[in-house]
């Protein structure tokens, strides 16, 4: 084990140890129900991030696909279903609308796929908005319950921290794994894959569904700690929110979803007491973050940490066994249409 | 409900709203052709061009004068945004669209701090009052002003780009960015400029949409989710599509929402599903 390898060993267990202590450190409820809200965002970032860093595809719907979710366990919670039936639901709509959104966009790339999974997700808003015999308007659907043994905000918080370490992990294999391999192929180039015999939309399907199915249980995890569901959960701000946090993180790095997560959520409910215009805040940083760290957070420390220890050891290629896995600068660009 | 002043109405319904439509999309897929970035705050530059004309009306009771101020007022925010941001990442593609995801943030943030939260519309000294009367069918003059408005918009984009040195020049950037600059044309102003005609349009589309539909916060994303759908139609780049797309939309939006208000949003998904699956180009967008 190289001593970066060491350090990231060290430092990923002590951020799992920090997770897991933080209700037991003096926090308030507040505070700890704020760290469930910053770590089911996580969780929803990096699906995003998966999609975009290792598969080339930026979403802007992912929003919509847990709010899919939510209104499944929130109709079933109105049908009067038990909890293990409303988990159900909420997943099966979840895992349907993710299968709309894969098969509309496999033939899709670069800003087609954006603007694709854009539209269906101001669909799903719609639909949220207007079949109000469904989904109860604009007013939503409250009251929604989680099961028994999550029911304490602290079990619920525990919960939700074992939930985002899986998810990074399963992630973290699948990116590793020659599916991943393949699938960063399908974003350095498609005509190189399709030649060597890859059916090119296969695999963006199969990445959006795994995608997909761990956004509807985030959602499904946003809706058990709100006990709330409305038309706004769906909106395209929620998205797009979603796509800040992988560019303030780092787009394609493993910790940047949990970066970014809380950089945004913080601004949207602290910051946002102390000053109205938050949204122009956060339009500002994300404007800042692009053009000086395309890197995002994480990233450009990896890149700045690597930098100095370069400088130190004099070009030492001790460098090779990283984490983080940045991809080329712009991330995500394949041309759109060649 | 299938009455013939019923549908004819609806008919004339679908065909205004698709006019509007066509003035949103027709900006966001000029740029795009050029400069192969899709505008996100396109919507937000609509919004903020409907809230200036709005106010410019008010104060003159013009609607000329109102559509020309807050078309240069937006045409300069533009300019700005192009000059101090969007040239530092030119040609990376996701860091552009991203760039514009900010300033839509930012443009519809200030846009509710400075004008307030509630609706806004057109008021009636600077709208064109009246109906239009043919034997069952009475149909407000307004809405047939924004039909002749976008035509007319419509067959000058036509012109310019088919007639003229402008679009010649525009039309080989399309074609071959490499080319048009070797053969000494600067093409980074002509993306300039046709940025700031694209945002201009929108604030055209903004000022005579707001005497249809009221100006109001979150209305930037719905009226993004219109002219992405026409474009994806329509074909990005396209004018024609442009128009094909806005003019689809447009009546199978108005009959939808009389007819299955609940699903009206959805009606507009089913066509672009359809054009995705059969043609992902859209209907006259270059296939690869």
């Amino acid at each position: 084990m190289t001593r970066a390898q060491k350090l990231n060993v060290v430092g990923f267990a002590a951020l799992i140890v920090l997770l897991f202590a933080f209700p037991y450190l003096g926090t308030s409820g507040y505070q700890v129900s704020l760290a469930s809200t910053v770590l089911i965002a996580a969780i929803l970032a990096a699906t995003v991030n998966f999609l975009a860093g290792d598969g080339g595809m930026g979403s802007l719907g992912h929003g919509a696909i847990a709010a899919a979710a939510a209104y499944g366990a929130g109709w079933s919670s109105l049908q009067g279903h038990s909890i293990t039936m409303q988990v159900v639901v909420a997943m099966g709509t979840g895992i349907v609308v993710t299968l709309a959104y894969g098969l509309l966009s496999m033939r899709t790339n670069g800003i087609y796929f954006l603007m694709v999974t854009l539209a269906v997700g101001m669909v799903i808003y719609g639909l949220a908005y207007r079949l109000s015999s469904v989904t109860r308007g604009e007013n939503g659907i409250t009251g929604i319950q989680r099961p028994e043994m999550l029911a304490e905000p602290w079990a619920f918080y525990l919960f939700v921290v074992a939930s985002f370490l899986v998810v990074t992990l399963v992630l973290l294999v699948v990116s590793r794994s020659p599916f991943g391999a393949g699938l960063r192929g399908v974003r350095d180039s498609e005509s190189r894959m399709r030649s060597l015999g890859y059916y090119v939309p296969a695999f963006k399907l199969v990445a959006f569904m795994i995608s997909g199915t761990i956004a509807s249980y985030a959602g499904l995890l946003s809706v058990w700690h709100t006990h709330f569901v409305s038309p706004s959960s769906a909106e395209v701000h929620r998205s797009v929110l979603l796509f800040v946090m992988v560019i303030l993180g780092g787009l394609g790095t493993t910790l940047g979803p949990l970066v970014g997560a809380t950089i945004v959520v913080l601004v949207e409910n602290v910051v946002s007491n102390s000053m109205e215009r938050w949204p122009t805040l956060l339009g500002v940083i994300f404007v800042l973050a692009i053009l000086f760290a395309r890197a995002g957070l994480v990233g450009s420390t990896a890149k700045l940490v690597r930098r100095m220890r370069q400088r130190r050891a004099g070009a030492g290629p001790d460098d090779a066994a990283e984490l983080t896995d940045v991809p080329p600068t712009s991330g995500t660009t394949t041309s759109v249409r060649p | 409900m299938f009455e013939p002043v019923f549908l004819a109405q609806q008919a004339l319904n679908g065909l205004s709203f698709g006019a509007l439509l066509f003035l949103l999309a027709s900006g966001l897929t000029l740029v795009f052709g050029l400069q192969r970035i899709v505008n996100l705050a396109h919507g937000a530059f609509y919004m903020l061009g409907g809230y200036i004309g709005i106010i410019i009306a008010t104060m003159t009771g013009n609607l000329l004068l109102a559509a020309i101020v807050s078309m240069i007022a937006v045409g300069v925010t533009a300019l700005v945004v192009e000059l101090g941001l969007l040239r530092f990442v030119r040609g990376q593609e996701m860091p552009e669209v991203l760039l514009t995801i900010g300033v839509m943030f930012v443009v519809a943030d200030l846009c509710l701090a400075f004008f307030g939260g509630d609706p806004k519309t057109l008021p009636a000294q600077a709208s064109i009052q009246g109906a239009f009367q043919l034997g069952g069918l009475t149909y407000p003059w307004y809405r047939l002003f924004v039909i002749a408005v976008a035509v007319a918009v419509g067959i000058a984009l036509a012109l310019i780009q088919s007639k003229t040195r402008v679009g010649a020049v525009v039309r080989a950037g399309v074609d071959d960015r490499e080319i048009i600059s070797a053969m000494g044309v600067n093409i980074s102003w002509v993306f300039t400029g046709m940025f700031v005609v694209g945002a201009a349009l929108a604030a055209l589309g903004g000022t005579i949409g707001s005497g249809v539909l009221s100006i109001r916060p979150g209305i930037q994303n719905d009226v993004l989710l219109y002219a992405l759908v026409v474009i994806i139609i329509g074909g990005l780049g396209s004018i024609k599509g442009a128009a094909v797309g806005a003019v689809l939309i447009g009546v199978i939006d108005a009959f939808a929402k009389a007819w299955i208000p609940e699903f009206a949003y959805f009606t507009i998904f089913a066509p672009m599903a359809l054009v995705l699956v059969f043609r992902p180009t859209g209907l006259f967008g270059r296939t690869a």
